[in-house]
């Protein structure tokens, strides 16, 4: 198996209530207190969007021809630029932020529902920890928590996915601590079939959040059904 | 939403033979050095169920890098300031960016490969003045085999800027003013309109491939 380089190596986290639960902003409290309990420095406010594009179709009955999992992400680290991600596909498409211009001057593609995942961020040695609530544009409603835990140094694939299995598990045990209804989860995509390569980037990142999102609606029919 | 737009007028000039003269008039009004364009198009256009009315998008590779580097570009209608006068949005993308459009429900039209040369300076705003010819590729993605002309033995001459809708006022100023400079060689013409020469292109080349003092520039092909 060949090293894998990364500039940095990212993981987004999503919360996952036990049954008969569900996500409240106390939930996200106590996580941030969790990680300044563990020494972690507030930094500042971070924020990345999703959006659902949909087609605009001339007849419904042809509805699957067209994906039906149209994503398009913006991350804080880049600002100026875009992601698309088709999930089914396994496609990712890195752009600059005047893509989304472009969508909207096309008029085959609407933008239906949008989330925001917003929170503080916080410095933890060679870590950077986001904490977020997922909120929906249209009704600020609290949908969920996020986490994305990043090991800064750039560092062999072996090494920091095992720094950061250790983080993770020093984590979720100060976590416990607090007997909240849930726990974290991550769910690693299989990003070879992206055609993204061993070097992680932010391409790697919006494919998390796309992965993170069916997982949130999954939940969320669970909890419904 | 700071300069996302780009304005774009095209020229349309006679006969190859003047290229020359136009290189050093450009030169002149530039000052600095032209760089080379090999640019395949990939014109794609919707389907026929999606969207109310019909889309066209452009995705552009550059053939002039190590890399393919891809850019899609969306062309409106004539602007209201002047009807040669076209907003353009264009955004880098990433390499699956063709897939994505198939994908999304767009089919290739037709393909353009676009040869010539860019001279990029600063008058009033950033202006990108290309010269080129266009020939549409026969067999798919073909872009080495020989290709028909577009307009044989015509020169396509694009003149850009990018404008943010604060801006945009000035900028389409500015590249309207610049385009006076290249008039004794050049006819402002509408998209899609073929031109004949311009009267006074013979002589205005005659006289600066004189004064240039060299009479041995090629334009060089890619």
């Amino acid at each position: 198996m060949p090293i894998k380089w990364y500039n940095f190596y990212g993981r987004v986290l999503h919360w996952q209530p036990n049954a008969g639960h569900t996500v409240n902003s106390q939930i996200l409290a106590e996580v941030s207190q969790c990680v300044e309990s563990i020494n972690g420095v507030k930094e500042g406010k971070w924020k990345a969007t999703l959006s659902f594009y949909r087609p605009l179709l001339k007849d419904q009955s042809n509805a699957a021809e067209f994906p039906r999992d149209f994503l398009g992400i913006s991350l804080p680290e880049q600002p100026n630029k875009y992601y698309f991600v088709l999930r089914g596909h396994r496609l990712v498409v890195e752009a600059d932020s005047t893509i989304q211009t472009i969508m909207e001057k096309l008029q085959s593609y609407k933008t239906r529902v949008a989330l925001n995942f917003e929170g503080f961020q916080y410095q933890l040695g060679d870590f950077q920890l986001r904490v977020g609530k997922v909120v929906s544009i249209q009704s600020e409603s609290l949908r969920g928590i996020v986490m994305e835990m990043e090991y800064k140094p750039s560092s062999s694939w072996e090494k920091s996915h095992k720094i950061m299995g250790e983080f993770f598990d020093i984590w979720q045990e100060a976590l416990s601590k607090r007997q909240l209804p849930g726990h974290f989860v991550h769910m690693e995509p299989n990003f070879g079939e992206y055609g993204l390569s061993g070097q992680y980037t932010l391409q790697h990142t919006a494919v998390q959040y796309a992965t993170l999102m069916l997982q949130m609606i999954a939940t969320a029919q669970s909890v419904r059904n | 939403k700071e300069k996302c737009y780009k304005l774009s007028l095209d020229l349309k000039q006679s006969t190859n033979g003047h290229v020359e003269a136009l290189e050093i008039l450009l030169l002149g009004l530039c000052g600095v050095p032209k760089e080379n364009l090999r640019v395949h198009e990939l014109c794609l256009k919707s389907g026929p169920n999606l969207g109310s009315e019909a889309s066209e998008i452009r995705i552009l590779c550059d053939l002039m890098q190590p890399e393919p580097a891809w850019t899609v570009r969306h062309v409106g209608g004539a602007d209201q300031i002047s009807v040669l006068v076209r907003t353009m949005v264009e955004s880098k993308a990433s390499k699956h960016v063709l897939r994505l459009f198939y994908l999304l429900g767009y089919k290739l039209d037709h393909e353009l490969l676009r040869v010539g040369f860019a001279f990029h300076f600063q008058r009033g705003a950033q202006i990108t003045v290309t010269v080129s010819s266009y020939s549409r590729l026969l067999k798919l993605h073909a872009t080495d085999d020989d290709n028909v002309p577009v307009t044989p033995g015509i020169q396509m001459v694009e003149v850009t800027a990018p404008a943010s809708a604060e801006n945009y006022t000035e900028v389409a100023a500015a590249v309207s003013s610049f385009c006076e400079y290249l008039a004794p060689l050049l006819h402002l013409s509408k998209p899609g309109v073929s031109t004949g020469v311009v009267p006074t292109a013979a002589a205005a080349a005659a006289s600066l491939m004189s004064f240039s003092g060299s009479t041995n520039i090629r334009h060089s092909e890619v």
